[in-house]
């Protein structure tokens, strides 16, 4: 079952129970099956194993109606009984029961019993009763509970005659016979239950039998009572439908449940077991270890590069991630259809010890899966191979991951009960076809990987070559390796806590000026140079303007590493401009990191393309992953030309978003998730958004005050304090890192994180500066501003009353000395709070003055002399003062 | 001396034998129908091939509408095996079609003692918000009728809750005789709550719609091809490539193809009665057939431009096969084959493989009606049985304010005689003295057949496949057509004539008994035959 679903089976990785029932059977000889219940059961059933097997698949039913299941269907099943007798002369007959018959409770002993006194001349054959409806299982535990009613029901001689029993799960008939032949090899007396090797892959002779000739007979099976060991090879069945376990507890036969043969170890085990028990190991077997080994070692290096999803029945998974895991492949995503007790206990060591190695993480080993949950883990654990049966082939072909074929049912390529995987030589097939698979793979993507990650970069650099290429019309897609995108991340302020959002700048290019949603929090008519928040610009460039500017600022800000567009609108909704002004960019230079920021809307759309452009990072916006929650937050959503409101236009919205970022997520875009913290609406349901989003791969998250903005619909919501969103932010922190730096930047902000330049470059104030550079004097930009700011430290909000080191907030002011007006409050802790959360080392006083940077001059009670020397270095005037607010300001801001 | 039939009906003692002497018939007469017993329980214990209830509803009506959610509720395995097993290939609306997913309840053992209606609301919930289908539709499967769930309420339920159309079927898979009873409980559902509440209407006169049409390896898209290229406009598809708006709308188109008789015949009627829309009996299967349905419908609409278009597409159509038809006639000319499919659509591979020459010695249905052997002229005389009467039985009455008749009365009744309106001739009609029909055949039966009229191919699923395989016979699946196809209409009968052309002549055929064997490797005269073929070919 997938995780988004709690009841829904959404492709199911399992078939029914008496499938694997009836497929046993097929190992006993001279066996016919019934299925007592509807006809559609058998047909099914035959349907399915026909196209595995490609072989005659013979089962009957005995056609239960609905009179039948008033009734009962004790006529039905007398009658087809002998029918089948009549039709097929079998030695034993298994009757496996249905849903159906399970359901109105039949007693299938008792019909039996019935049958046997009716039809005295019927006594000689063997007929056994098989409890398989379909709801108790999958076929995995249909077939031991067949084999579970051969050993219970057959009567056993129990003198004893020095055989083992060995016992075998759903494994091919090409497996099987080689079982047979290692048994014979090592000079064992055996029994096995079931032989499937012959009746479910014959050949083509003189005379089609229908009934099955080959198989373990009733006769062989009656001596399994008097054997002196059992070993059965799985570890997975339920004690009280295992034959080993059963055999012990009535005979007092000891036994081994091994793991099925695949895998070096696990072939040693039961070589090992065989020996001990008496047999002997041939040089030609020993031989074969040897091959297997040296196989091993050639293809080691190889095989490091694999990351399995290995599905199918339990103990054929073990198997293969036995195999995997001594070949240095990391079964990375692990799953079987079976509600499997045991499953994730005895797989989790051995795939994470295995993923130890390669400091791979995040493994995932689940029971009870469907298809759906199986794509999950693979694209959570970016796995590079399949291993299962054909049902993988939607998932394989969606996701582009190839698929080694094994299991059941294989049903879209032929050869599926010749596979081979156990022993020596099952294993070292199996390991080729996955060694080989993966080379494959590598040597396909290779050459294009290693030209982009290396060469790529080194041509970039000319311009003459690089403009020569987009000449001749080559393609200008671009796509960076893993690694180097981890190395963009270290030098992204927003994406890192670390000293990035310091040392690195970054400019944001309000070249997105449309949008289509309305959040009730946005208002984007709202231009203000002062004003500092999303959604915010003075003014809209078009790509070659964006161009200029980031030639303009790059020039001045050689730390400069990003760009990033963050609107005003949808980055999205503006996507040709968008795209222009990146490939511009690009064009200039190419070591630029890009990010963007989107609502997500448009992703199932552009994520592609985006990738494509080269842009390595994506920031969205989800604030709810509830249709019904998102419904209170955004207005209305604008979609392929309609306009939606309400929990359809959430849904809409919501549904691109996690589209969106899963498939960033799956091409290793690193991508951020943005969450508006919004009292009373999603407060509570932000810890869902951030499990969600981790999910899909999201790495980082940003919980984010609301800035409520006048005119917007949430003018009035209360506001969230500094103290309940750092503490929203460590609840989730537990799940996915917390971006704590984040200062809701401008549409058009410019320069590091904590120092916002933009005003600097702004169209008119550029302008400026060229004049006043060609007439040959740089003026500061302060000074071309008309009004002044000024910060002031008050703690009553009426009088300056604070000393200068002790202000929490500051309060920001612009008067041109006449007029006065007040601007907005500072927190000086807004955004950071130490080391402990933001491991840098700022100090008090740094942070002080980073607060008011953008101020032509404080006021304050007092100020000391460190701070003053350096504002006045940052042509900041401090003024000490005593005073009402607004006589001060008025006076310092005329006196400017 | 012993007939045939005698000789396949042998085998059974006493009461077997009374049931099914009477399923299996050898024509006396050339192109003369002969009663046979059709729908009716199978034998418990014979290796029929029939399929259930569930099977019928499920798999075959409403599992091909592409933008539904066909939820199975139930234990895991019936949704399991209708996971997209037929190859009706759908065009995927919007790049996406819900045929390729398979949806279950997965219910167990403590659902089946406390119920399972719980699960199936979240199930109904989950496919809704995740999938946002057009229509869920929940199947019922066996143990869901025997515990009791109410999927009648849960539908209800979900349609007010989400407002998408949720319909529950009670198609649990030990009702009526084979999957036929589900084929009915589907059409019913259909008719009640889809066809008549969409609004799309065709923008042409020639509007048709085209049911019983599985577009098995693509056999709707090349039909569809044929007629578009004509100027007919396709309203809707129902079985194969269908989608839920213009099944919706089907009752606003002006003509009814029937091509599988079986399935869907009972929607086709009840629009007669409910709008008034006549209905076509058409095969797209085979050349000449394909001909005769193009004219006919041609004839109906009684257009002077659109039969000019008929003839000139027919032309045209045939010029650009004209010589791989002669080619593969001249190879297959004069062998005999044996068909069995489904339960209306031996006869059109019978038309088919006539095209080539091929004549049709063995044949039947798993699950047809007497009217789909002798006619529809046999209807009347037919007496429903208990497992009939227990499937509903819609009586819809004429829609008053939808119902039109595109041609008047005696337009009608002049085209009644002439083409197949209204009506279906059946398969034994086009048969000949000797040939043998089985109803509901059986494993035993084939096996018979196979040797006493020794058929130099066979059709058939794959649950005989690989039976007659084994016994040296090529065999052909109709079901999936071995991922090949479309074999409708004029290049899709030369893909059928190529890839039954290549089974007969593959070489394993000719190598059947190894060097140091003088004798066969099969015994009698099969072997030999297929020898004979290779031979001939080489």
């Amino acid at each position: 079952m997938g995780m988004n679903v709690t009841e829904l089976n959404v492709n199911p990785c399992k078939c029914c129970t008496p499938l694997g029932a009836v497929t046993a059977l097929y190992g006993i000889k001279k066996c016919m099956s019934i299925l007592h219940g509807s006809q559609g059961c058998s047909t099914y059933i035959r349907r399915h194993m026909a196209t595995h097997y490609n072989e005659p698949i013979d089962i009957a039913s005995s056609s239960m109606t609905e009179q039948g299941t008033v009734f009962g269907g004790e006529q039905n099943l007398i009658k087809g009984l002998e029918n089948l007798i009549q039709q097929y002369h079998p030695e034993v007959i298994g009757v496996a029961t249905t849903c159906l018959a399970e359901t109105i409770g039949e007693d299938i002993s008792g019909i039996i019993d019935h049958f046997y006194q009716s039809h005295e001349m019927c006594r000689n054959v063997k007929i056994i009763p098989i409890s398989s409806p379909s709801y108790a299982g999958t076929q995995f535990e249909g077939f031991f509970r067949a084999l579970y009613g051969i050993v219970t029901h057959v009567e056993m001689d129990t003198a004893p005659n020095g055989k083992i029993n060995i016992i075998t799960g759903p494994i091919t008939p090409a497996d099987t016979r080689w079982l047979k032949i290692l048994l014979d090899a090592m000079k064992i007396q055996y029994i096995l239950l079931p032989d499937v090797s012959e009746n479910l892959d014959g050949g083509h002779g003189i005379q089609y039998d229908r009934l099955p000739q080959g198989g373990t007979s009733v006769d062989d099976i009656a001596h399994m009572g008097g054997a002196r060991y059992t070993i059965e090879l799985g570890t997975f069945v339920g004690e009280e439908w295992s034959p080993a376990v059963y055999l012990q507890q009535q005979f007092g036969i000891p036994y081994s449940r091994l793991d099925v043969p695949c895998g070096l170890q696990a072939v040693d085990s039961l070589l090992n077991k065989l020996r001990e028990l008496g047999g002997t190991i041939p040089t030609s077997i020993q031989k074969e270890r040897e091959r297997f080994l040296d196989a091993m070692i050639d293809s080691h290096k190889y095989s490091a590069l694999g990351r399995a999803a290995i599905f199918g029945e339990p103990d054929f998974v073990k198997g293969v991630v036995n195999l995997c895991c001594e070949n240095g492949i990391i079964p990375t995503a692990v799953i079987t259809g079976s509600v499997c007790k045991g499953f994730e206990e005895q797989l989790r060591p051995l795939a994470e010890k295995a993923a130890g190695v390669q400091f791979v993480e995040n493994i995932q080993i689940k029971s009870d899966m469907d298809f759906a949950g199986l794509e999950e883990c693979m694209v959570k654990t970016h796995a590079n191979i399949m291993i299962g049966n054909s049902d993988g082939r939607r998932v394989s072909r969606k996701l582009t991951v190839p698929l080694i074929r094994f299991g059941f049912p294989i049903h879209d390529i032929v050869g599926g009960q010749r596979l081979r995987m156990l022993g020596y030589e099952g294993s070292l097939v199996l390991l080729d076809r996955i060694v080989n698979t993966l080379l494959l793979q590598r040597n396909k993507s290779f050459r294009q990987d290693m030209y982009d990650a290396y060469y790529l970069p080194l041509v970039q650099n000319e311009p003459a070559v690089e403009s020569a290429a987009a000449g001749k019309g080559m393609k200008v897609a671009v796509s960076y390796a893993e690694k180097d995108i981890k190395k963009r991340t270290q030098e992204h302020p927003c994406f890192t806590c670390g000293s990035g959002k310091q040392k690195y700048a970054r400019m944001h290019l309000p070249v997105a000026p449309k949008c289509n949603i309305q959040c009730n929090y946005c208002l984007r008519n709202y231009d203000c140079p002062n004003e500092s928040r999303p959604g915010v610009t003075t003014e809209i460039l078009t790509p070659e303007e964006c161009l200029n500017k980031f030639k303009q600022v790059k020039k001045m800000m050689p730390n400069l590493t990003v760009v990033g567009i963050a609107g005003p609108g949808d980055a999205l909704a503006n996507f040709e401009e968008v795209s222009k002004a990146v490939m511009l960019i690009r064009q200039e230079d190419p070591t630029i990191t890009f990010c963007l920021s989107t609502n997500g809307l448009m992703l199932p759309v552009y994520a592609q393309r985006l990738i494509d452009l080269g842009v390595t990072h994506v920031t969205l916006t989800i604030n709810a992953v509830d249709p019904k929650i998102g419904a209170q937050i955004y207005d209305h959503v604008t979609y392929m030309g309609v306009t939606y409101t309400g929990e359809s236009a959430a849904g809409i919205l919501l549904g691109n978003q996690l589209s969106g970022l899963t498939y960033l997520a799956e091409h290793h875009i690193v991508c951020k998730v943005n969450i508006v913290m919004l009292k009373g609406i999603n407060e509570h349901h932000i810890e869902t958004v951030v499990k969600k989003v981790k999910e899909l791969g999201a790495q980082i998250t940003n919980i984010m005050q609301l800035i409520p903005v006048k005119g917007s619909a949430f003018e009035q919501l209360p506001l969230v304090s500094n103290f309940e969103i750092m503490e929203m932010r460590k609840t989730c922190g537990v799940y996915l890192e917390q971006m704590m730096h984040c200062r809701q930047c401008r549409a058009d902000a410019i320069g590091t994180l904590d120092n916002d330049v933009s005003i600097l470059y702004r169209k008119e104030v550029l302008a400026a500066q060229q004049k006043a550079s060609e007439a040959g004097e740089v003026q500061k930009h302060k000074n071309t501003c008309l009004k002044k700011r000024l910060a002031v430290a008050t703690k009553n909000g009426m009088w300056i009353d604070q000393h200068f080191g002790q202000a929490k907030e500051f309060y920001i002011y612009e008067s041109d000395g006449t007029e006065i007006r007040f601007v907005e409050r500072r927190n000086v802790n807004k955004y950071c709070y130490g080391k402990e959360n933001c491991g840098e080392k700022t100090d008090r006083m740094t942070r002080i003055i980073d607060t008011i940077h953008d101020c032509d001059a404080v006021l304050s009670l007092r100020i000391g002399n460190a701070p003053l020397t350096e504002l006045q270095s940052k042509g900041i005037m401090a003024i000490a003062t005593y005073d009402d607010i607004e006589h001060a300001v008025k006076k310092a801001a005329a006196g400017l | 001396m012993e007939t045939k039939r005698e000789k396949i009906l042998d085998t059974y003692s006493g009461l077997t034998f009374k049931n099914r002497k009477d399923h299996v018939v050898e024509l006396e007469t050339d192109h003369t129908p002969q009663e046979i017993t059709a729908n009716k329980r199978s034998v418990p214990g014979l290796m029929i091939n029939r399929g259930c209830c569930y099977a019928g509803c499920k798999g075959v009506v409403l599992g091909p509408i592409q933008d539904a959610v066909t939820l199975e509720h139930g234990p895991i395995g019936c949704g399991y095996y209708t996971w997209m097993t037929r190859r009706n290939k759908a065009r995927g609306i919007n790049g996406k079609s819900l045929i390729q997913y398979s949806f279950s309840t997965d219910l167990q053992e403590t659902d089946i003692v406390f119920g399972g209606v719980k699960k199936l609301k979240q199930a109904v919930k989950e496919a809704v918000e995740i999938f946002h289908p057009k229509a869920v539709f929940i199947c019922a499967t066996c143990p869901v009728g025997l515990i009791g769930d109410d999927i009648n309420s849960v539908a209800k339920w979900a349609k007010e809750e989400f407002g998408v159309q949720c319909i529950s079927f009670s198609c649990e898979g030990y009702k009526g005789v084979s999957q036929s009873a589900g084929h009915h409980i589907a059409n019913n559902g259909l008719m009640k709550d889809v066809i008549g509440t969409g609004t799309n209407k065709p923008t042409t006169p020639f509007s048709i719609n085209l049911l019983g049409e599985y577009n098995i390896g693509g056999d709707a898209f090349e039909t569809e091809r044929i007629l578009t290229k004509i100027g007919y406009q396709v309203v809707s598809k129902f079985t194969g490539d269908g989608v839920y708006d213009e099944i919706a709308s089907a009752h606003l188109a002006n003509l009814n193809l029937v091509q599988c008789h079986r399935s869907i015949n009972y929607i086709a009627e009840m629009m007669k009665v409910k709008y008034g829309i006549d209905w076509l009996k058409v095969n797209f299967i085979g050349i000449k057939e394909t001909i005769r349905t193009l004219r006919e419908m041609a004839a109906y609409f009684d257009d002077e431009g659109l039969k000019k278009r008929t003839e000139e597409v027919i032309t045209e159509e045939l010029t650009q096969i004209q010589g791989d038809w002669d080619y593969y006639k001249k190879k297959l000319s004069g062998k005999k084959a044996g068909i069995f499919v489904g339960g209306s659509r031996s006869h059109h591979y019978m038309d088919l493989l006539a095209d080539f020459g091929v004549e049709t010695v063995v044949t039947g249905y798993e699950f047809a009606h007497r009217d789909d052997y002798e006619g529809r002229e046999v209807i009347p005389d037919i007496k429903l049985d208990a497992d009939t009467k227990n499937i509903e039985q819609l009586s819809p009455e004429k829609d008053e304010s939808m119902y039109r008749r595109y041609i008047d009365d005696d337009t009608y009744n002049e085209l009644k005689g002439k083409i197949e309106l209204d009506y279906y001739k059946g398969m034994m009609k086009d048969m000949k003295k000797g040939s043998l029909i089985i109803d509901d055949y059986n494993e035993a039966e084939t096996e018979d057949a196979l040797s006493l009229y020794k058929p130099d191919i066979f059709y058939s699923g794959i649950k005989d496949n690989f039976m007659i395989l084994k016994s040296g016979t090529p065999a052909k699946q109709m079901h999936s057509y071995d991922y090949d196809g479309p074999y409708t209409c004029f290049k899709g009968a030369i893909n059928f004539a190529h890839d039954t052309f290549d089974e007969v002549n593959a070489p394993a055929w000719k190598l059947l008994t190894p060097p140091w064997n003088t004798e066969p490797t099969l015994e009698g005269s099969l072997g030999n035959s297929a020898i004979e073929r290779g031979e001939q070919h080489a």
